[in-house]
């Protein structure tokens, strides 16, 4: 009997996924947790040599930062930020096999009791962090793409930089079973009606409401800084009712059904069938690399450069 | 059958312009001109704010208009400076609008009184007939509620709104920021409690028009007779398709849900360092608690 690759498998949602994280002893690697000061902490994305890809062990050490930010009844404010060149650019797609992130591998033949298996633990990542009982801001510079876009859009604040590069490539994301994020177009009303969020800058992000604000690169971390300050003089209480009350009118407004759509529709995606002319992330990564893959992807994905080939 | 005789003549629509009974009014003027009924905020000397005298008021004059065949359209303003600050923060005559902290309240009382001040919203929100509401200067807290619940806000460009409740350690309780402003915008003015000029509340939905000052009241009386215009039936049925809309998406769930959420806010855990706001204002007075209240997050975002 299939068992999400031997890790529990988990038939209700769990909302506190940071609590199976310790952090006591914890050696933090590829994110890292400071404290700025008594009341603000501080996480990390700490692999700039892959922009901050996430892989399974990122995620661990992310959560065991919220927990030991839960659990430190002096912290208030959590800012979430990359190291290097940019917040992130979401999954790591060349993880090994076995890992959540990304997509399990076809050739592991899963069952779909594996799929949502897998699929909840992802899921309730993303709503772990949007139930933190404390305000977390995201810090973004540089890239901020897929799955940390995700995470950016699940913090309470987004501070960006002008020049901050916010979202996927085109339809491009389809290419490896993973569907748009459906809580984006809920983020900004401005946003949904207009737009359909392919990819913005810092700036115009903040033009549409995606982010709360957007200023020059080399004055992000200052000007993150004065918002943890200014929101941490707040009683913890007031921050965690006044945060359950928001989440629970997004619950009633249906963000829970529009997770369980979200990750139904990973479910589906991983049965789709390729057509000989479309690009297949697994079947491009085994012939040409992921650069190859990547190369591929961003033609089909930009019309212009479509039209180009085509000429 | 024989239609129903509307009591309008043909001359004029309303032949008795000042018919509204003002009679026990003293915080609210109440006018009918024109088709449209006027609900005008009238503490002028404590920037509107609402009292329970007031909002007692305010329940009769809008369950005066939504009957008055002579009304087809509600205006809302604020006479003086402002629209309204909010509720009346200085503890007097403000039982209903604003339960002292640590008022010993049996959680039933709570329960009552949180449903009947969201029953209040939620009465005006589904008010029969088309609502505006005219903002120019503060428009703040349970001021902001009251321009969020019409259906149409016009401001002038020297509007602000927002509501502080949590820099007080009070719960905002106004479900409708989440769909009006989009997620992020909203846990933004939240949870900072910041201000927000006419020109951002425009742009993040809070507002549908802004114009000069000196036009407001020319650019809301045209869109209320324009509205008055149309067949006060349609006017009554988009209404209430539109409402039957955002209660689809979940807005009755959240006024209980909210109830709920307001009572854990007013029985939490008080942390000994916290900035009592009620402290300050029994000790130093109104003025210096509201001083005190927005000095950590001046200039702020």
């Amino acid at each position: 009997m299939p068992t999400g690759f031997g890790r529990d498998f988990v038939t209700q949602y769990q909302k506190c996924e940071w609590e199976h994280a310790e952090y006591r002893g914890r050696q933090y690697q590829d994110a890292l947790y400071d404290k700025v000061s008594d009341r603000i902490a501080r996480i990390t994305f700490n692999r700039p040599e892959k922009r901050n890809a996430f892989t399974d062990r990122m995620f661990e050490d992310m959560f065991a930062g919220l927990h030991q930010a839960n659990d430190d009844p002096d912290v208030r404010v959590v800012i979430i930020r990359g190291a290097g060149p940019c917040f992130g650019a979401g999954h790591e797609l060349s993880s090994p096999e076995d890992q959540d992130s990304p997509p399990v591998h076809p050739s592991k033949n899963p069952t779909m009791v594996d799929y949502y298996g897998f699929e909840r633990r992802r899921c309730t990542k993303w709503e772990t962090i949007m139930d933190f009982p404390k305000i977390t801001i995201a810090q973004v510079h540089g890239f901020c793409i897929g799955a940390s876009q995700i995470v950016a859009s699940c913090c309470d604040l987004v501070i960006a930089a002008e020049d901050a590069q916010f979202g996927i490539r085109g339809f491009g994301n389809l290419h490896h079973g993973v569907t748009f994020w459906p809580i984006w177009p809920l983020w900004s009303n401005k946003a949904y009606a207009g737009h359909p969020i392919s990819e913005c800058s810092g700036k115009e992000a903040a033009e549409l409401g995606f982010i709360n604000k957007a200023v020059p690169r080399d004055r992000l971390e200052e000007e993150t800084l004065r918002w943890a300050e200014v929101l941490s003089q707040l009683p913890i209480e007031v921050i965690t009712i006044t945060k359950e009350w928001i989440n629970g009118i997004l619950d009633v407004t249906g963000m829970g059904s529009a997770q369980r759509s979200h990750f139904i529709s990973h479910i589906a995606l991983q049965y789709v069938r390729f057509r000989p002319y479309e690009v297949n992330l697994y079947k491009a990564k085994k012939e040409k690399g992921l650069k190859g893959f990547l190369k591929d992807r961003a033609v089909t994905a930009t019309p212009s450069q479509l039209q180009e080939k085509e000429r | 059958m024989k239609p129903e005789t509307l009591p309008i003549s043909n001359t004029s629509l309303h032949p008795n312009p000042e018919g509204a009974n003002m009679a026990n009014y003293n915080y609210v003027i109440y006018e009918k001109r024109d088709g449209i009924g006027y609900i005008t905020l009238n503490r002028p000397d404590k920037l509107n704010a609402i009292n329970n005298a007031m909002l007692e008021e305010l329940d009769r004059a809008f369950a005066e208009a939504e009957p008055d065949l002579e009304v087809k359209v509600v205006v809302v303003k604020g006479a003086g400076p402002a629209f309204s600050v909010g509720q009346d923060l200085s503890g007097v005559d403000t039982s209903e609008v604003l339960p002292e902290p640590g008022a010993l309240l049996t959680p039933k009382k709570r329960l009552e009184a949180e449903r009947r001040r969201n029953r209040r919203w939620e009465y005006i929100f589904n008010l029969i007939k088309p609502t505006i509401a005219q903002v120019h200067g503060y428009c703040l807290g349970w001021g902001c509620n009251l321009a969020m619940v019409c259906d149409i806000t016009i401001a002038s460009d020297d509007a602000v709104f927002g509501d502080p409740s949590i820099r007080m350690g009070l719960l905002s309780g106004m479900p409708l920021w989440i769909w009006l402003t989009g997620i992020k915008k909203a846990r933004e003015f939240l949870l900072t409690g910041r201000y927000i000029s006419a020109t951002e509340a425009e742009q993040f939905g809070l507002v549908n028009k802004v114009v000069p000052r000196a036009k407001l009241e020319e650019e809301v009386y045209r869109l209320a007779k324009g509205i008055s215009l149309a067949p006060g039936d349609a006017l009554a049925n988009c209404k209430d398709g539109i409402n039957a809309v955002m209660e689809a998406r979940g807005l009755g769930e959240a006024w209980r849900f909210t109830n709920e959420m307001q009572i854990i806010m007013q029985q939490r855990t008080r942390e000994r360092d916290e900035f009592d706001f009620f402290a300050v204002r029994d000790k130093k007075g109104l003025k210096a608690a509201l001083e005190a209240r927005d000095a950590p997050f001046k200039n702020f975002p």
